[in-house]
């Protein structure tokens, strides 16, 4: 379903060219839970980013779904993102000046959905994170754990083909961190794919198959331990 | 797909930064408009017909340098001259110059030995030629006849029998009625003047007075050691038939001096204030929808990069570029409006004030609403430039955390 081959990122500036991926070539099948770890800077982000439609690659071949995205021009992007991405960022990034509820419809409205059909998705979703009595706050009248429970809930909205989670629990105490990793395993195992980047070897020990990036390459790649093991950060 | 519900409660939640801008925008057009009434007032009174063919007419005005002079006998000399000269249409001699500033009024009533009331009227002296030379259009009766022609002293009393008058003063005379045949008296006196003739329309002297138009001629010529003549030349020539005319009056009578001027310079000296009132409140119009288009544009610009993060996260979502354009057009749109519909009512309010302490004319409702058009036009071209450029903001942004 997500298909890299050879993909490079270089950034440039005036003076300096960074190599943020090299040789970068993945391969994660439907319905998989993928988590990539690796230390900072070594391209987690860039290969979230590029993975998720937020930027293009330099380099090399990116197939989702069948689609080469490197072929699709900005507004494509948008919509592929739309429909068959769900994004969980580590800040939550919920919008301050809407309610819980708008903020689970912005996707929706892009999506072009009738008003009748984005209500009923929306109760959905806030039903499936135990908020539905909180429709009408605005974020900041949430606790963080509440925060990122709504920020899933607008990434499942869509009904996604998969989930890209940047540091999910990053901003989230032990307890909230492990309500949010079981609320995504369940999502996992009802068929959506999930790839999610972690600093955390005990959360990315959790995930079914593990990539570690090291500058900017695939270091490591190894499926399903049966136990947390550490690795280092 | 409209966002107008999220975007109000969003808008809501900055209020303030919203009701300032709109409220510069209702200020903006509250000013605008009213100083739109004023232009339009100004532009309209220097656009009235004068009646004449001011294009076409040099003025000249001369004093004898002897003290004992033959005002008659040089007038009736410098006529033949002048109405045979080449390019010359036509010519009469006369007491002032039309919508130049400077002219003689008087009150004049429909009944004998009146002194209060009546109505008031520029008066002029002139002989037989001057509707062809000013070339007014004489609309009822007829034109003085030679016979009718009195020539006198400057201090003999003048008991004048016929007249010809403006259609303006005929109605303010005898409102509601044809004029032509009546008899009308001047100041105290129990002579009757009949109307002769009536001229469709000759602006007087002073095109700011309020009675502008109400206008009498009598056939009449007056000795004083000052005179005037209108001169009209065929189309095309008056510059050059004014050199003549300069030339060949000198060379008849050196003993005087002369002042030719065209009667467009004096129509554009009588119009000068308005016509700087115009340009200053047009500028001021221009300098305000300028400001307060920056504001705008400062506003948005203010609100994009504010927002920035915001933009990445809806783009991240799956906003187009088109999305994020049209959701800061629209929102400007949303101030705009508010900001019409306050600078709707404040522009009639300062209108009401001006027609009862200023009497000016009531708000026309097309002009507000072009100027409310252009406002509206100025705010989203400002939101313009900002909006497109809050489109490349990278979706990427989303997950740098700042």
């Amino acid at each position: 379903m997500l298909k890299m081959h050879n993909i490079r990122k270089v950034y440039r500036t005036d003076t300096i060219e960074t190599h943020a991926l090299r040789d970068f070539s993945l391969e994660v099948e439907e319905g998989e839970f993928v988590s990539v770890t690796g230390p900072s800077g070594s391209g987690k982000t860039t290969f979230l980013n590029i993975a998720g439609l937020l930027e293009t690659a330099t380099d090399g071949q990116y197939l989702l779904d069948g689609v080469d995205i490197s072929k699709l021009g900005d507004s494509d992007r948008s919509r592929q993102r739309n429909e068959k991405i769900g994004f969980i960022f580590q800040g939550f990034n919920l919008i301050p000046d809407l309610n819980l509820f708008d903020n689970i419809d912005v996707p929706l409205r892009y999506r072009g959905f009738n008003s009748k059909e984005r209500r009923r998705r929306i109760e959905h979703v806030l039903q499936l994170v135990g908020l539905s009595a909180r429709a009408k706050y605005l974020p900041a009248q949430l606790s963080g754990g509440q925060q990122q429970r709504i920020a899933i809930a607008r990434a499942l909205a869509g009904e996604p083909r998969f989930l890209l989670a940047d540091e999910p629990t990053g901003n989230l105490d032990s307890e909230m961190a492990a309500q949010v990793m079981e609320l995504l395993e369940s999502i996992n195992s009802a068929g959506t794919t999930i790839i999610m980047v972690t600093h955390d070897p005990e959360l990315a020990a959790r995930a079914r198959r593990n990539i570690q990036i090291v500058d900017g390459r695939v270091s490591d790649s190894k499926a399903a331990p049966v136990a947390p093991v550490a690795e280092p950060a | 797909m409209l966002e107008l519900k999220p975007m109000l409660s969003a808008l809501w939640r900055n209020k303030t930064s919203a009701f300032l801008i709109a409220l510069q925008l209702a200020l903006t057009l509250a000013i605008v408009s009213n100083a739109g009434v004023i232009v339009s007032e100004r532009v309209e009174k220097i656009a009235r017909p004068t009646g004449m063919q001011v294009e076409d007419l040099i003025s000249v005005t001369f004093m004898p340098i002897a003290q004992e002079y033959d005002m008659a006998g040089a007038v009736a000399a410098d006529m033949d001259l002048l109405r045979g000269l080449p390019g010359v249409v036509d010519a009469f001699p006369t007491n002032q110059i039309p919508v130049s500033g400077s002219g003689s009024a008087s009150r004049y009533f429909s009944e004998p030995n009146q002194e209060i009331g009546g109505e008031v009227a520029n008066y002029y002296q002139v002989d037989p030629n001057f509707i062809n030379t000013l070339g007014l259009e004489l609309v009822a009766g007829r034109n003085f006849t030679a016979a009718e022609m009195d020539v006198m002293g400057p201090n003999e009393n003048y008991d004048a029998r016929v007249a010809i008058i403006t259609r303006d003063f005929g109605e303010a005379l005898f409102p509601g009625e044809e004029p032509l045949g009546k008899f009308f008296f001047p100041l105290g006196e129990n002579n009757p003047i009949e109307i002769v003739g009536v001229i469709d329309r000759h602006l007087g002297a002073w095109v700011g007075w309020q009675k502008a138009g109400q206008v009498v001629f009598y056939p009449l010529l007056i000795k004083t050691n000052h005179k005037r003549y209108m001169i009209r030349a065929e189309p095309g020539q008056r510059d050059a038939v004014m050199k003549l005319v300069e030339e060949k009056l000198a060379q008849r009578d050196a003993n005087r001096v002369l002042q030719l001027e065209t009667l467009s310079r004096d129509l554009e000296q009588s119009y000068m204030s308005d016509n700087v009132m115009v340009k200053v409140l047009s500028a001021v119009i221009a300098l305000l929808t300028f400001i307060v288009s920056l504001g705008i544009v400062g506003l948005t610009i203010f609100w994009i990069n504010q927002r920035r993060k915001q933009i990445g996260i809806r783009r991240a979502l799956g906003a187009t570029r088109a999305n994020i354009s049209r959701y800061f057009l629209l929102e400007n749109g949303l101030i705009a409006a508010l900001g019409i519909a306050m600078g709707f009512a404040i522009a009639m309010l300062i209108n009401r004030m001006m027609v009862t302490s200023f009497s000016q004319p009531a708000m026309p409702a097309g002009l507000l609403l072009s100027c409310a058009a252009l406002l509206l036009l100025a705010s989203l071209g400002a939101a313009l430039v900002p909006a497109l450029r809050a489109a490349n903001i990278s979706p990427a942004t989303a997950t740098r955390s700042v």
